[in-house]
């Protein structure tokens, strides 16, 4: 018996119509029956002349056709791999030119284009699996198929068009915008000419002092001639930049040193929060992080900004009325950052306490046994598998502060920021390719510390940071540390609680710093113009969370339980969605969806669209850490049971699953409603966002109006978050363990 | 002797035909790990084959390629003459009993039973009496409502084998499956898998890295080394006639000593022994089990040893022998009345049925 006389027919002799023919069909109906483009915004306008049939043209009649020939092919006799190598040519002829016909003319999709494009994408799903180039059955195809459109379509795309608009003019390079951005004092400017000094030469006199501090330390521990050089020069170069960042102003300056305070501190804080959370003695203290860890979720990230004007401001409650000052120090610099710490130190707790969860006691008690002192045990045992957690936390505050739109606006005072810029430049001065600049800029600031993070980690990747936390005696932390964390943590918790307090106060009150009598005035004014924006709001938001958690999944089971060609492009797309700053993200929407084939703005559909992108390496990362508690033979079984991956999916992952998926919902939901650097940029007169309003509200000075609805964001977020909370404990005691 | 033996093909019992045939098949990860490298192998209709090997030999890669789970880079699968190669796994007449049974965590023994019915979309009435048969044909009927976190070890497997059963696959897979058990428990269950597999003559593959387990349960053993086939046949010609020493070495423990053969005799270290073997004249590896070796008596040709080490073990004892610049290890059946001591000089003569010549090493 040769290889060659077997007959390729599978139990049942194959299938004997392709999966193709039925999506195939339903794009043909499409094309038939719905317009290929349209006018105009609106998606279901019926333009008679923008029928395929109306159009026709050489393009558009290869799509016609090339789909036709894909049902017929799918329902002749042919054997399976053959007659999906067929479908695979003539489906992929009839998408492309749909695509070319796209791009091409320009035209703005229409519903035709869009079930079309669907069903093309079904049904070169469904031949890519038959023809048994994918190992997969139609559904996993499909699904690689689509997910890979959407990432290159709402991720890589947008990127590409901001960083063409910064370069790019009039179809050819073009560097002027460019530099004149980089070189307006908006940007950066180290010698104000406006003031008498020379702020170059302070700068350079911290320099000199870097170089003599490295050479006296140098000598000091009689290094040898090399270190010497790389001390000196290393300090002087600290002390550069440090002097820049000091006497220097405009955009960059002020971004990059906000990031270097926020970044530090509030990996710093996090760590202390970690520590005190898995190891203080006293439960209370231990209970109260989970307090810490639900804030930054619920809360829209300046509202505590909005709160320090309330509490520090000109007329700030403590300042003014208590203190007696009049200051505007919290308008700048310092301002920005502590309402970042504020607002980011909860992120890299997350982030750490894991960190710290998983620490497996056992390693530092054999360092111990073996000799070290608790010194040698923190320097060579705790702080490299700490590393990767604190390096983590520490590009996370990063991203988040880099990206910050909201706090600057509020108390960004009259220095610049790169994130404002952005926007100002895009709605401010109409110049959107200074806005692509600025946001190339920032793109640029956040990959570098993302490979600089990379190199420092040196690819090395320590099990116990991702493993569960360990079952042991974890080592209480030294009394004197304690008491002191604990201190940090009820000065932390009471500035915290008088700002969220006075956001309460305020708006019962009629005139912040003025008049401090009770008034219900906000709450009737929010009624009338807040409203309906804020129901529009969560109805976005709960329309966003469903497929951004359900894509989410996809995108997880794909990645970690398939293997497949592009699974990288995949990995790599939804990483540069999870780090891209939601500032560029939000001009690089407006750049790829505001004219041509997709025009998509001042739609809720592209708002709907950037909340899913934005939310879904969230929903990843959640569905990934769910996914590796399932052993993958659970899957193997139902398909050796004859399940399809679909079947698998339902019955197997789903309920197995429920507990995340239930939570990543949850999290997209509210991630959603509070979200604002990303979605100012994709508002309209019909599409209104609650934090985008009230973002407003506070930049005109309606404080009251502003805490009001602040206050219902916040309580509605809370609640939220509480039923969830206690729906998932309630899941979670149905739930088994998951590994046999 | 080549290390792809003949006669496999007449270790098949049943109609002669093969029920999954493998032709060619390769696999390799990425550019350079070649996990399955040209393996050929039929599988008789109601055959149970045994794959065997050290672990990375390719064995449960194998396996894995037949289930569908995972694709050949070369080569052909065919089930009953009809190519499989690209079909996916769903829609192969196979099924596979895994090493950590994969039981459905959110589902009862029934419903873990009755998945492979429910998803075929079987009628009611049909599912509830078949997986009642499977769970009584396992020795699990009134366990049905049961928790499979509620189960032990033994009874876990045996949920998962009535759960392959119950679709009535062709092909039925193993893939270590008792590894996760104890010893007492092992060696019970496997014999009840033997039974089951004999009684409902269905063709199964069988993945183990246990010599024992293959020799006990297999009709045919297939033993494999860095992914190709070493040797295969049944349990008593692998262990009695290896084809390498690869192969003496993993089933059972063996002896390798040099020697010369002349088509009649062998002879090693001056002690001559006839022995009838096809094998090519001329210096020879002389493979002699532990249990071939005894005490010759004094008139008798021998082979001079010098005992190092004796340790009684009841049944019987085990010896280790000085040759001077090798070891032998020999357990010898009441040998424990021998009245040499460590030290002293000592005769020994192997049994024919134990000895096998190899090529030279």
């Amino acid at each position: 018996m040769s290889a060659t006389a077997l007959t390729p027919v599978g139990r049942a002799g194959g299938p004997r119509f392709s999966a193709a023919w039925l999506p195939a069909a339903a794009a043909i109906a499409g094309l038939l029956a719905l317009p290929l483009g349209r006018p105009g915004r609106a998606f279901a306008t019926i333009d008679p002349d923008l029928y395929a049939l109306a159009l026709g043209g050489p393009l558009v009649w290869v799509v016609l056709l090339g789909t036709a020939a894909t049902v017929v092919v799918g329902l002749l006799p042919l054997p399976t791999a053959q007659r999906g190598d067929a479908l695979l040519a003539t489906g992929g002829v009839a998408a492309s030119s749909l695509v070319v016909w796209l791009a091409t003319t320009g035209t703005p999709f229409g519903l035709g284009a869009l079930a079309a494009l669907a069903g093309l994408t079904l049904a070169l799903g469904a031949a890519l699996s038959e023809s048994g180039r994918v190992q997969g059955d139609p559904f996993v195809a499909a699904s690689i198929l689509f997910v890979a459109a959407f990432v290159v379509l709402f991720i890589l795309y947008p990127l590409f068009r901001v960083l063409v608009g910064a370069v790019w003019a009039n179809g050819r390079l073009d560097l002027t915008t460019f530099a004149a951005t980089l070189r307006h004092p908006l940007f950066f400017v180290l010698d104000n000419r406006a003031t008498p000094v020379n702020e170059g030469a302070l700068a350079l006199r911290w320099a000199v002092g870097g170089a003599v501090v490295g050479l006296a330390w140098g000598l000091l521990v009689r290094a040898r001639v090399p270190r010497l050089a790389v001390l000196t020069v290393g300090l002087a170069a600290a002390g550069l930049v440090l002097g820049v960042l000091v006497y220097g102003s405009g955009a960059l300056v002020t971004s990059l040193a906000v990031v270097l305070i926020v970044a530090p501190v509030c990996t710093l804080l996090g760590l202390a929060f970690a520590l005190l959370g898995q190891r203080a003695r006293a439960a209370v203290v231990r209970r109260s992080m989970g307090v810490i860890s639900v804030l930054p979720i619920i809360t829209p990230p300046f509202i505590l900004a909005f709160a320090m004007v309330f509490l520090l401001g000109r007329r700030g409650l403590f300042t003014y009325n208590v203190l007696g000052l009049s200051s505007s120090w919290v308008y700048g610099i310092p301002g920005v950052a502590i309402a970042q710490v504020l607002a980011f130190t909860p992120v890299a707790y997350l982030l750490l306490r894991g960190a710290i969860g998983s620490l497996n006691p056992a390693l530092e008690e054999a360092a111990q046994t073996l000799g070290a002192r608790p010194g040698t045990t923190l320097r060579t045992i705790t702080w490299p598998l700490l590393r990767p957690a604190l390096a983590a936390s520490f590009l996370l505050s990063m991203i988040e502060s880099l990206a910050d739109f909201g706090n600057p606006v509020v108390l960004g005072g009259n220095r610049r920021y790169l994130a404002t810029e952005v926007y100002l430049s895009l709605t401010g001065r109409f110049n959107p390719r200074e806005a692509a600049v600025y946001g190339v800029v920032l793109l640029a600031l956040v990959l570098l510390a993302f490979f600089l993070q990379r190199w420092w980690l040196g690819g090395g990747s320590f099990i116990t940071v991702t493993g569960k936390p360990t079952a042991g005696a974890l080592a209480p932390l030294p009394r004197w540390l304690e008491a002191a964390l604990t201190a940090l943590l009820v000065v932390w918790g009471v500035f915290v609680a008088a700002l969220y307090a006075s956001i309460v106060l305020g708006s019962f009150t009629q005139l912040w710093g003025v008049n401090y009598s009770l008034t219900t005035q906000h709450y009737r004014d929010f009624m009338t113009a807040g409203w309906p924006v804020f129901l529009y709001t969560l109805r976005i938001a709960a329309i966003s969370a469903v497929p951004a958690m359900l894509l989410g999944l996809l995108v997880a089971f794909l990645i970690v339980r398939q293997s497949f060609a592009g699974r990288r492009l995949i990995e790599f797309g939804s990483l540069l969605s999870f780090a891209t700053p939601g500032t560029v993200m939000g001009v690089a929407y407006v750049f790829a969806f505001n004219t041509g084939p997709w025009l998509m703005t001042s739609t809720a559909a592209i708002i709907v669209l950037a909340l899913v992108f934005r939310n879904m390496p969230v929903a990843i990362r959640s569905a990934v850490a769910g996914l590796s508690q399932v052993d993958p033979s659970l899957e193997e079984a139902s398909t050796m049971l004859r399940a399809r991956s679909w079947t698998t999916l339902r019955r197997i992952l789903f309920p197995l699953l429920v507990n995340v998926l239930v939570t990543g919902l949850v999290y997209a939901f509210v991630r959603a409603v509070t979200a604002i650097s990303q979605v100012i940029f994709l508002v309209s007169p019909g599409n209104q966002l609650a934090t985008v309003l009230l973002l407003g509200w506070v930049e005109q000075g309606q404080l009251g109006r502003a805490a009001a609805m602040g206050t219902v964001l916040i309580v509605s977020m809370l609640l939220v978050i509480l039923l969830v909370l206690a729906l998932a404990r309630r899941l979670g005691s149905r739930m088994v363990e998951i590994t046999p | 002797m080549t290390a792809r033996a003949p006669g496999a093909r007449d270790a098949a019992p049943g109609r002669g035909t093969a029920s999954v045939s493998l032709r060619g098949l390769v696999k390799r990860f990425g550019r350079d790990v070649v996990a399955v490298d040209d393996v050929d192998l039929d599988v008789g209709r109601g055959e149970l084959v045994t794959l065997l090997g050290p672990s990375g030999c390719g064995k449960t890669t194998i396996l894995r390629m037949i289930a569908g789970l995972e694709r050949p880079t070369e080569g052909t699968i065919a089930l009953d003459d009809e190519d499989v190669t690209r079909l996916p796994a769903y829609l192969r007449d196979v099924t596979m009993v895994f090493q950590s049974y994969a039981l459905f965590p959110h589902m009862s023994v029934y419903e873990n039973v009755a998945y492979g019915l429910k998803v075929a979309r079987r009628p009611a009435e049909e599912t509830r009496r078949r997986v009642q048969e499977a769970l009584d044909m396992v020795g699990l009927g009134s366990l049905g409502d049961r928790s499979t976190n509620a189960l032990s070890g033994g009874q876990q497997q045996r949920v998962a084998l009535a759960r392959a059963l119950v679709i009535e696959p062709r092909v039925l897979l193993f893939d270590e499956p008792l590894s996760n058990l104890d010893a007492k428990l092992r060696r019970r269950v496997r014999d009840d898998i033997r039974e089951l597999q004999q009684r409902l003559a269905i063709t199964s593959v069988y993945v183990t890295h246990d010599q024992e387990e293959a020799l006990a349960i297999s009709d045919r053993v297939v033993v494999m080394r860095d992914g190709a086939i070493e040797q295969q046949g049944s349990p008593h010609e692998l262990y009695a006639r290896p084809a390498t020493r690869f192969v003496a070495d993993f089933i059972g423990s063996a002896n390798f000593l040099t020697g010369r053969y002349d088509g009649s005799d062998v002879e090693v270290r001056g002690y001559r022994f006839p022995h009838a073997q096809d094998a090519a004249a001329g210096p020879v590896t002389v493979m002699v089990r532990p249990e071939a070796i005894e005490f010759a008596a004094a008139d008798e040709p021998g082979l001079t040893a010098t005992l190092r080490h004796g340790a009684y073990l009841g049944p019987y004892t085990e010896f280790r022998f000085d040759l001077g610049d090798q070891e032998l290890y020999a357990t010898i059946s009441g040998g424990g009345l021998t009245t040499a001591r460590p030290g002293d000089e000592v005769r020994l003569r192997f049994k024919p049925a134990g000895v096998w010549l190899l090529p030279p090493a």
